[in-house]
């Protein structure tokens, strides 16, 4: 973990209240998909935690949307002007070869999935992507990688199909070897119970303090023996396999 | 010189610098972070131990407020078998003064915590006295004046560890129970803890009622340690609100002889470079040779 001071490159909207933010990877250490960031808001007492959506040797991505003020001071801020960056921050996904594999996105919760999918892109797996959204401007067509599978809904059938990116996927589940997911809880409380039969990691998000595994504000309740214990989603997580989380 | 100009006194405990890592925002101070100079903390304060382990409170347990931060962790803890045996190893590896932040609600399980505590190699046990429900009392140990004299000198009796005593700032009058904090034996004060805040989550709709804490509790923890100097011979950890060197000569000037740094570094990771940086320059630049002669510099005892 590193803190740095970082160059913004870019802070466009992508979709009613949503940004991309790229910013200079002034980092010495690596990132890797799962990875979040944790981003200084001027002002704010806590700073805001963001999976990291892409990056390279030159730059730092991630995808935000504005919901409160910390998010909307971000998205304010120009191309030029720095930001305080921490990280990075949490664990990551698991990754494989040679596997069928399904990346389930809703919402912003995209974001992740996005560096995921490129990555396992490298390591020859086959990767079919099913990503719903509110309408079509929602699904960030522009910023999605290349010669991927998808699968789209929007909830108003603005593209693809109209409904549920959960019921879609539900039909072709057996096929897969590996599930990844992020975005709403109750997109990722459904796909966990098909934890039994296929190995399935998911992103979570918290309100978090430090976002260095300090304070233990962002905890989740995880399965261990035969109980449970809270673990941290800064630190054990922000990516957990399904079988582990216990919905409250 | 350098270095010697921030060595700082706690009665018997001698620190490198008076910058300590408070209690419950640090952990166990065992996570890695790259970007810390650890050698430029005095001692670190650990989240506070109780003898079971405590699972802690459900979510939300943080919630940000207008310049600061509201928790209700609810001391999650491994407990003091597994704090000794797979905590305290790593800590020792990473940190000169150690001191451990205990609690517990019964005068039982107090007393087991500290026989076990006391068998260990540690610098300080901070007593964390805002633990409600102590043997069924419905206040905090430090709303209580005899309660707080009370369960210091049970802890006393059994250890020949240095006692500090972390007092709550939810008292009419902050001095009567520093006072009946020296008289049961305390060592060292704590002042203060997180202030009594509340908020709304809208989203979830819940209330969050827990620990206020950051710049805006900077006012409360000020005067309280301004208050408390005058009134008692034992030093005190000045805790609340301090994100920058500034904060913490603050709190030195009004009679601090530490620093207890908490969710202000959250806010500022650099801060303890910060402090320790701006109270060099600042005794260098206004030609003090070392940070007793600022000590209490704008209070008086009475």
């Amino acid at each position: 973990m590193e803190i740095k001071i970082c160059r913004i490159k870019k802070n466009e909207v992508v979709g009613n209240l949503h940004y991309l933010m790229e910013f200079e990877n002034n980092f010495k250490e690596s990132f890797s998909p799962g990875n979040f960031v944790y981003i200084k808001i001027e002002n704010n007492f806590l700073r805001r935690p963001f999976s990291v959506s892409g990056f390279s040797k030159n730059s730092l991505k991630i995808i935000y949307k504005i919901v409160g003020e910390g998010t909307e001071k971000l998205s304010k801020k120009e191309k030029g002007e720095c930001v305080d960056v921490l990280g990075p921050c949490g664990n990551s996904f698991p990754l494989f070869e040679n596997k069928k594999i399904a990346i389930i996105g809703g919402g912003t919760g995209i974001a992740p999935l996005i560096f995921l999918c490129e990555r396992l892109k490298k390591y020859k797996n086959e990767i079919d992507f099913f990503f719903g959204a509110k309408n079509k401007e929602l699904l960030f067509l522009s910023i999605l990688p290349p010669n991927i599978n998808y699968i789209f809904t929007t909830e108003d059938g603005s593209f693809g199909k109209r409904g549920n990116i959960f019921d879609v996927f539900y039909k072709f589940k057996d096929i897969y070897e590996v599930i990844y997911a992020s975005g709403p809880e109750e997109l990722l409380k459904k796909i966990s119970k098909l934890s039994d039969k296929i190995p399935i990691y998911l992103s979570l998000e918290n309100y978090m303090g430090c976002g260095m595994g300090l304070c233990y504000g962002c905890v989740v309740k995880v399965k261990v023996n035969n109980g449970w214990i809270y673990k941290r989603v800064c630190k054990e997580g922000p990516v957990f396999s399904g079988k582990e989380i216990i919905w409250e | 010189m350098g270095i010697k100009m921030l060595k700082t006194k706690l009665g018997k405990i001698e620190l490198d610098t008076p910058i300590i890592m408070a209690s419950g925002t640090f952990g166990y101070g065992i996570e890695r972070i790259d970007f810390i100079d650890y050698k430029k903390i005095g001692a670190i304060v650990t989240k506070t131990i109780t003898f079971y382990p405590c699972e802690g409170n459900p979510q939300p347990r943080i919630y940000e407020t207008y310049s600061g931060m509201i928790n209700r962790i609810g001391l999650q803890n491994p407990g003091v078998f597994c704090f000794v045996k797979n905590i305290l190893p790593l800590i020792r590896k990473k940190y000169k003064k150690i001191f451990v932040s205990i609690t517990e609600k019964t005068e039982k399980e107090l007393l087991k915590l500290i026989k076990i505590i006391s068998k260990e190699k540690i610098d300080a046990i901070e007593l964390n006295l805002s633990c409600p429900n102590f043997e069924r009392n419905k206040r905090m140990i430090s709303q209580d004046p005899d309660l707080t004299y009370r369960v210091i000198k049970i802890v006393k009796n059994e250890t020949d560890i240095p006692i500090i005593a972390k007092i709550s700032p939810n008292v009419t009058d902050i001095k009567e129970i520093a006072i009946a904090s020296e008289k049961g034996g305390a060592d060292i004060l704590s002042l203060i803890n997180t202030v009594k805040g509340l908020r709304i989550d809208f989203k979830k709709m819940k209330v969050i009622d827990g620990g206020l804490s950051g710049p805006c509790i900077k006012p409360i923890g000020l005067k309280c340690v301004y208050d408390v100097y005058k009134v008692i011979n034992i030093p005190i950890i000045g805790i609340g609100g301090i994100v920058n060197g500034l904060d913490a000569l603050e709190y030195i000037m009004v009679g601090a002889s530490a620093v207890g740094i908490g969710s202000g570094f959250f806010n500022n990771p650099h801060i303890i470079e910060d402090v320790y940086f701006s109270l060099k320059k600042y005794l260098k630049e206004n030609k003090y040779k070392d940070i007793e002669q600022i000590r209490g510099l704008l209070n008086e005892k009475n």
